[in-house]
């Protein structure tokens, strides 16, 4: 069971959440939870072949 | 990559007791951050220990970033002598924590957790609130953009 206890403030967190991308979140929030795992393998997948490309860019350097 | 299907099913297969904490929660709230692992506080009893040296025994874990070779052993010994194990596995990176700072471990956290099914296996998440306050209580400056998406993600919620 989750806590209902609302959040304190925090200033510092404030002014970092100033900078985040709302509308990626709602459109997560728009996906299932297996959706959400699905995309963030499909992104980690993605990350490692810029990865692998940039290995390979430098290795012909 | 990290194959979250098949490390979850290989937990609960095996019984393993265990909630999923950090960004793979974060994830499950709706987070958008890029993690590379899976994070989970498992209970640190006899017989769940058990279940989780049978649960990776097939799955080649081993430490991460160390260097090839070490007599690593996986077995209920193991995990008895240490507490928290940052492993690579064939599935990929999996963070086994006996306790996190600000949350304790299993039981003190359990009660925060809610229950979910990822590609229809049902686990236990640490709670999106609990899962701030944690992450507050860790303290480290490197979680605060983490923070601020997750509270951001209450916000959206309206809650």
């Amino acid at each position: 069971m989750e806590s209902g206890r609302p959040l304190q403030s925090d200033p510092v967190i404030e002014d970092y959440k100033r900078d985040v991308d709302r509308t990626l979140i709602r459109e997560n929030l728009r996906l299932s939870v297996t959706e959400r795992f699905e995309k963030l393998m499909a992104l980690q997948q993605f990350a490692e072949e810029l990865r692998r490309a940039g290995r390979d860019a430098r290795r012909r350097k | 990559m990290t194959d979250f299907r098949a490390l979850l099913a290989a937990l609960t297969d095996a019984g393993v007791e265990f909630l999923i904490v950090g960004g793979a929660a974060a994830t499950a709230h709706g987070a958008a951050r890029l993690t590379a692992d899976l994070d989970i506080v498992y209970h640190r009893t006899q017989e769940n220990c058990q279940r989780l040296v049978s649960a990776l025994r097939d799955l080649a874990p081993y430490l991460r970033g160390a260097p090839p070779g070490l007599p690593f052993r996986w077995e209920e010994q193991t995990i008895a002598n240490g507490l928290n194990f940052t492993l690579t596995t064939n599935y990929g990176d999996l963070d086994l924590l006996g306790e996190i700072t600000g949350g304790g471990g299993y039981e003190e956290l359990l009660p925060h957790a809610i229950v979910l099914r990822p590609f229809g296996i049902e686990c236990r998440c640490l709670g999106l609130k609990r899962l701030i306050e944690v992450k507050r209580a860790a303290g480290r400056p490197k979680d605060f953009e983490a923070i601020a998406e997750l509270e951001a993600i209450v916000e959206e919620r309206g809650e």
